[in-house]
């Protein structure tokens, strides 16, 4: 790296509860460059950028602006540094004109013993804010909320560029924005560049990463796994970075592909509008069948779709176990033998109140149901049963499940289906939170269930765990199967069949 | 994750037991318990009149229609849903039966047709909040107004007798010795409690409040839940009326509505969280005893109703505050 570094993070190291999430990592970027900041879920990245913007404190290490040793310990830190962070979520106040959007963090008042907002100044700076990033057809008294998703994207960049802004660190700034959406952020972000700003950029979809990016730096597993010049870089340099080669470590064996074996599920022309334009895929009985899809892919609905937890979902032709299924609601799909493990475990998995027991039993009542009432003694047998069997790790069934960790949640919403009788498991990113000892429990549960003949649906935008699962997967761009692989791959083929026709 | 050693180490033993305590999901009613018992003690101590049967038993009775409204409500708060119309169902309940009784039906039809009422506006109040996703407070806001308005518009704002012997047992007769709406009422929490405690359907109840989008995702039935709730609510209201026609003799269009503060604040005071999932029917029941007791006992001690107004208010933040304390110490 050169002398020049505008901002450099040496030796960071963070940790949760013990359990390191960072080691020894270092990151920098240059006045007037785009460095991009790359790897799988979980490798560490947003970590790294919320140490950066004063959303956590670092353990370990240093942060140096124009090699000086700075401190940040809160947002307020790091904006008056110049660090501003894009979020991936739009933050936006949509009954707010765009010059208010913009200053909001620092409204400009006249004098006097009362401040009152001056209106003027505000639309003023705001305007000149605007022209700086070429918009100068944008008025700053427009109504928010009357714009579109990208140019409010791109108003939420303009209030970043408020006070004396030198770094900006945008968060996967493109998801679900369309092509010529994407160009009009590049010419931006190369404005901004040009300015002498200093960008970092944090995206999965690689054909934008080497269309934009100076330098790229990739995290695997918390530490630096490679740096490079984008310019004198192959695509698939990066990939094997991203991925490295402990595949298969945490992995329980794939199934026999030579055993012939039954269709549990055939679905055609699966669709939901905005999401999903006509999906086939099938599930067979004995296998791991895996969807892989950036976020926005539409990966998100394949499962919950099938479910019928999702409004306006159509279905061209669908059997499960041979026969005509008709789409029917989540009760319904449930006495037909399917489970859906959610992916956002706090929104739409657990109860957080209610204890382990009432948790892992709710969803199949009925079985312990004698007469009017829930037969106590047999549910507590039961319960306690899968507990010893899943390694949850609780101060017994009647703690409550939210103060629980991740993975052991996760193993209680798994349970939650095996209680009973159970035809057809659907996990929506099985592992999203949990740490590295339940996802192998967990893993090697999955496995189980196929071998005794199950059909089982992973969904997740993590490639290395698809590929390390799957007997078989379909790879979603954009509502679509862009590629089917019959048999296991490996996440660098997955990675480059979700990204490359993400944006057709 | 979430267990972050903090810089003194693990807590002394002494401490973590009294925490573990402060967790049990009874703690809130066993605080509860002894703060009645403390008020017991005061009104003891100040008035010789308090602590005698006859008294505690007409505490219980007055309370007793309050009590078949936070009954009814409690499992519906903690299911995520909200009755502000219950006391106006109970005023239009009274209404019908007398009306009823004065144009010469039989009482007894009257009360049936009054609880048909009641739950027929509790399942337009499960059916807003429910089928077109209104929010509970406005639309039960919206029916209470309009329940009490055309309680008045029946009557022309008049009282009207309910003087029947049969149907006045329902309020001043007695089961050895106990009055007939204490009787009710007891039952009518016990009933409460068991569904809560025994049934699928009670798990549904704590489910569907604790994470409506979660329940939905295992197949629970939120919204059917709900629903019959509200229609609970709305029977358990006519039933309030009824009783308090028969104990009165007759029914005013706005005898009860005065009331729907003191059963939201019993169901609250007796540790319902308001934003659902976390709540029991004897916490319910005893903040109505408390309630009632703090009536009866400043009754006896001369302080003017307007006082009691204000006591009762400063006993429910006191009560919440507690328990918001207890919480946070628990974490």
């Amino acid at each position: 790296m050169s002398d020049a570094l505008l901002m450099e993070m040496t030796g960071i190291g963070k940790s949760f509860g013990g359990v390191p999430v960072l080691t020894d990592v270092d990151f920098g970027v240059e006045r007037g460059k785009v460095v991009a900041l790359l790897g799988a879920n979980g490798a560490g990245k947003s970590t790294l950028m919320k140490i950066l913007s004063g959303n956590y404190a670092r353990d370990a290490g240093a942060i140096c602006i124009d090699g000086q040793a700075v401190e940040i310990k809160s947002p307020a830190d790091a904006i008056a540094l110049g660090i501003r962070m894009l979020p991936q979520e739009l933050s936006i106040f949509p009954d707010l004109t765009v010059a208010e959007n913009i200053m909001l963090g620092a409204l400009p008042t006249n004098g006097g013993p009362v401040r009152t907002l001056d209106w003027r100044r505000m639309e003023d700076e705001a305007g000149a804010l605007l022209r700086r990033l070429g918009l100068d057809w944008l008025s700053p008294k427009t109504r928010m909320g009357t714009l579109s998703h990208h140019v409010q994207r791109i108003v939420e960049i303009a209030r970043a560029m408020t006070g004396n802004a030198r770094v900006l660190i945008m968060d996967e700034p493109t998801a679900a924005l369309a092509e010529a959406e994407v160009q009009l952020l590049f010419s931006i972000i190369r404005r901004l560049v040009a300015e002498g700003i200093a960008v970092v950029y944090i995206s999965h979809y690689l054909r934008e990463v080497f269309a934009i990016s100076d330098q790229v730096v990739v995290l695997r597993d918390g530490r630096n796994a490679g740096t490079f010049v984008t310019a004198d870089t192959k695509v698939e340099d990066v990939l094997e970075a991203i991925v490295g080669n402990r595949v298969g470590d945490i992995y329980p064996p794939h199934a026999a592909s030579d055993a012939p074996r039954g269709e549990m599920v055939k679905a055609k022309g699966l669709a939901v509008p905005g999401w999903l334009r006509g999906v086939d895929f099938s599930v067979r009985h004995g296998e791991i069948t895996g969807v892989h899809g950036l976020v926005g892919s539409g990966v998100e609905m394949v499962g919950r779709a099938l479910f019928g937890a999702v409004p306006k979902t159509t279905v061209e032709a669908i059997e499960i176990g041979g026969r005509p299924y008709r789409l029917r609601p989540p009760g319904a799909a449930v006495a037909a033998g399917m489970g859906l493990v959610a992916a956002e475990r706090k929104r739409e998995g657990i109860i957080p109140m209610l204890s382990l027991r009432e948790n892992m039993s709710v969803a199949k009542l009925p079985l312990f149901t004698r007469g009017w009432t829930v037969d106590r003694r047999r549910e507590q047998e039961t319960v306690g049963s899968w507990i010893q069997r899943l390694t949850v790790r609780a101060r017994g069934p009647e703690q409550a499940i939210g103060t629980l960790s991740g993975g052991n949640q996760q193993k209680v919403c798994l349970a939650r289906w095996l209680l009973g009788e159970l035809r057809i498991l659907i996990l929506e990113e099985p592992t999203r939170g949990v740490d590295v000892g339940a996802r192998q429990e967990i893993y090697r549960q999955i496995r189980g269930l196929a071998e005794q003949g199950l059909g089982i649906i992973i969904i997740s935008s993590d490639a290395e765990e698809v590929a390390g699962l799957a007997d078989r997967t379909i790879v979603l761009a954009g509502g679509r199967i862009t590629e089917t692989f019959e048999r296991p791959t490996d996440a660098a083929h997955l990675m480059s069949a979700a990204s490359k026709s993400a944006a057709a | 994750m979430t267990d972050i050693p903090t810089a003194a180490g693990t807590p002394p033993a002494n401490t973590r037991r009294a925490r573990d305590l402060l967790a049990k999901p009874w703690a809130g009613t066993v605080m509860l318990l002894v703060f009645y018992l403390i008020i017991i003690v005061i009104f003891t101590v100040l008035s010789p009149f308090f602590l005698s049967f006859p008294n505690l038993i007409s505490i219980g009775t007055n309370a007793s229609f309050i009590g078949l409204m936070a009954a009814a409500g409690t499992p519906l708060i903690i299911a995520g849903g909200l009755d502000l119309s219950v006391a106006a169902i109970a005023g239009l309940a009274g209404v019908i039966v007398s009306l009823g009784f004065a144009a010469g039906l039989n009482i007894w039809v009257g009360c049936a047709l009054a609880l048909i009422v009641g739950s027929g506006v509790g399942g337009i109040n499960g059916a807003l909040t429910n089928g077109l996703r209104l929010n509970p407070f406005i639309v039960t806001l919206g029916t209470m107004s309009i329940i009490s308005g055309l309680s008045l518009v029946l009557t022309g704002g008049l009282t009207n007798p309910l003087m029947e012997d049969s149907f006045n047992w329902l309020g001043s007769g007695r089961i050895v010795g106990i009055p007939f709406p204490l009787i009710l009422m007891i039952v009518t929490f016990a009933v409460i409690w068991w569904v809560l405690a025994f049934t699928p359907f009670g798990r549904y109840v704590y489910a569907s409040g604790g994470n409506p989008d979660a329940s939905r995702m295992l197949g629970i039935p939120v919204d059917r839940t709900q629903i019959a709730l509200y229609v609970a609510s709305g029977f358990a209201g006519a039933l309030a009326g009824i009783i308090v026609g028969a104990m009165l003799g007759a029914a005013a269009p706005n005898a009860v509505g005065g009331y729907l503060l003191t059963v939201i604040a019993a169901i609250i005071l007796g540790g319902t969280s308001l934003f659902g999932g976390r709540g029991s029917v004897w916490g319910t029941l005893l903040a109505v005893l408390i309630l009632g007791t703090l009536n009866n006992g400043l009754t006896l001690l001369n302080v003017s109703s307007f006082w009691q107004d204000v006591t009762k208010g400063a006993v429910l933040l006191l009560a919440v505050g507690l328990d918001q304390l207890r919480v946070r110490v628990q974490n």
